[in-house]
């Protein structure tokens, strides 16, 4: 991509990013000139954004601002949330390579693993609250979690 | 230097540590609890981690969490603030055993400090004055009448086991020594069931003074002035100034060395402050706290030094980057610590601030986290911030206080703003004459 492209495609998500900001939305998505792009207020990493790391840091730990708006659609809000009960690193399976302990549309028992979340080398399985089935994964693998965030929503 | 430092704590203190990483070009993470999401230094930092429920044992003295949150945004350095676990020396162990610097004294310093029998011992032997008293418990009446003596009545029996305030008896003169050490002794065995007894001076009008001193860990420390801290409503601190108002430049320079020399031997590392009692020209040591204090304000305004950035520089390795001789004093300055509460009743008023406006103008600082449309929680002290004042002199000081308590707006809650306001009307406040006495007798008669 040119350069003055590359720049104008920061200052429009820079615009939005304001926007965001100003109105106390929590995510904002456009079109235009064959350019999809969504701004959110999450950590949530959507595959269908084409937005450059300025906005959803890759590998940066944790937003810096953590949403206290509870906009429509947000997870935390949701009955059937499943939030991190401590600060770790989520993992989706019981060692890299192994399949997941779970996928969306997977049906679970109560006490059923979900992910682990680790922290200082110590493996702490996410047990499911409650039989459901899996409605959402709201992590990736080795992303990293506070007390609270959502982990799964099971419905 | 650190590239990344975590902030283990909540309220003015995590924005005024926030405040000097910012000025050292560190990176920050701001731990928080699920009911200060909405903290000020949280939105300023760099990073924040939400680290447990409302409840500080399962966040802010949760050691696990915080440890958890250096692994995930890989901080190089913790600063504990005050209170919290910043004198918590297993905390400053683990934190050691896991490669990451705490910022503050060695574990050992915090321990021996943290057992004030051991604290008076070796500030005892490193040459700065503590309340005269028996060595331990006394064995028998009449040791004790010789000792009582000794010292000089008013007496205090105290009871080994006892601490907060309890286990005490005055003996007035000798002939209330017997009854005293009977009663304590009964009483001892009773509430603690160890009725060992030690005896100590009893001071009546004490002005509480204590030193600001810094050290580099490797044998050197200076010393910063003191505080006069005399202003308190059950032993909490309300009201404090530097210099003190009851001392002169000689007692000043005289103090100071004696404890800067002191702690210089003693190889601290960091910051740490040592209390005392004065009274009728006398110093008495009390305890020794290993960490930032709330008041260090008033220091850094007639220093012109900000402490917590020394403190991350000699946590840094860098040492001390003045000598004694570089340290001047300029001016007075006095700071009022302003508490959601009733100014009156002092009940706790937490809630939304729904109007915020702080005052301004040369030699006026305000330390606080909180701002308009923020909502106090109550799961925490009442502490909402401190105003801190600087003028040429005590008097200038007093007139400027007496204007930003005017300027000063909080709405929405209650504070304890009113409380100063009445206090720079009396006579004794303005004459500086007070002691720890004062401001109870004060609230009680009004």
């Amino acid at each position: 991509m040119s350069d003055e492209k590359a720049s104008l495609e920061k200052d429009l998500i820079r615009d939005l990013a304001e926007l965001l900001r100003e109105t106390g939305l929590t995510e904002i998505e456009i079109e235009r000139k064959g350019l999809r792009v969504r701004v959110a207020r999450s950590a949530i990493a959507h595959p269908s954004a084409l937005v450059p790391a300025a906005i959803e840091a890759h590998g940066a730990p944790v937003e810096a601002n953590p949403t206290t708006s509870n906009g429509h659609g947000d997870p935390s809000d949701h009955p059937g949330v499943v939030p991190s009960p401590m600060v770790g690193t989520a993992y989706r399976a019981p060692e890299p390579g192994a399949p997941a302990f779970i996928e969306v549309g997977a049906t679970v028992s109560e006490g059923q693993t979900l992910l682990i979340v680790e922290a200082m080398k110590t493996m702490n399985h996410i047990p499911a609250p409650r039989a459901g089935t899996v409605a959402q994964i709201l992590v990736e693998d080795g992303q990293p979690v506070e007390y609270g965030e959502p982990l799964v929503i099971i419905e | 230097m650190f590239d990344k430092v975590l902030i283990a704590n909540r309220g003015e203190i995590a924005l005024r540590v926030q405040r000097a990483c910012k000025e050292l070009g560190i990176a920050t993470v701001a731990v928080h609890s699920t009911a200060d999401a909405d903290a000020m230094h949280v939105r300023l930092a760099d990073e924040s981690v939400c680290i447990g429920p409302p409840v500080a044992g399962q966040s802010y003295l949760n050691i696990p969490s915080l440890l958890a949150a250096c692994e995930i945004t890989g901080a190089d350095a913790i600063h504990p603030g005050y209170g919290f676990l910043s004198e918590n020396a297993r905390f400053a162990e683990i934190l050691e055993d896991h490669g990451i610097t705490f910022i503050g004294p060695s574990a050992q310093h915090i321990r021996l400090m943290g057992d004030k029998i051991k604290a008076k011992e070796t500030v005892g032997r490193l040459g700065i004055p503590v309340v005269p008293g028996s060595d331990g418990a006394v064995t028998s009446d009449a040791e004790a009448h010789k000792l009582a003596e000794g010292i000089g009545f008013p007496v205090l029996v105290k009871a080994s086991a006892g601490g907060g305030g309890r286990g005490m008896k005055l003996a007035r003169r000798a002939q209330d020594l017997p009854e005293a050490l009977a009663t304590a002794r009964a009483e001892a065995k009773a509430a603690f069931g160890d009725d060992a007894l030690y005896i100590e001076k009893y001071l009546a009008t004490p002005r509480h003074i204590e030193v600001q001193v810094i050290g580099d860990g490797a044998g050197r420390a200076i010393h910063l002035g003191e505080r006069d801290c005399s202003l308190q409503r059950r032993h909490q601190k309300v009201w404090e100034e530097a210099p003190s108002p009851a001392l002169n430049e000689e007692q000043r320079g005289k103090l100071g060395n004696v404890v800067a020399s002191a702690i210089g031997d003693l190889g601290y590392r960091g910051v740490g402050t040592i209390e005392f009692l004065y009274e009728n020209g006398d110093f008495y040591f009390i305890e020794m706290n290993t960490r930032l204090q709330v008041e260090h304000p008033v220091t850094e305004m007639i220093t012109g030094l900000d402490l917590v950035i020394e403190q991350i520089r000699i946590a840094a390795g860098g040492g001390l980057s003045f000598a004694q001789s570089d340290v001047t004093f300029a001016g007075h300055a006095i700071e009022c610590r302003i508490n959601a509460e009733d100014p009156q009743t002092f009940a706790p008023s937490p809630g939304k601030i729904s109007y915020f406006h702080p005052p301004g103008g040369l030699g006026v600082r305000v330390d606080s986290g909180v701002y308009q449309g923020y909502t106090i929680p109550p799961y925490y002290d009442s502490l909402i911030g401190k105003l801190i004042v600087h003028g040429k002199n005590r008097n200038e000081c007093l007139m400027r206080l007496k204007r930003a308590l005017g300027e000063f707006v909080i709405d929405g809650i209650k504070t304890t703003i009113p409380l100063f306001s009445s206090l720079i009307a009396e006579q004794d406040i303005a004459n500086g004459i007070y002691d720890i006495h004062w401001l109870e007798n004060y609230l009680e008669t009004s």
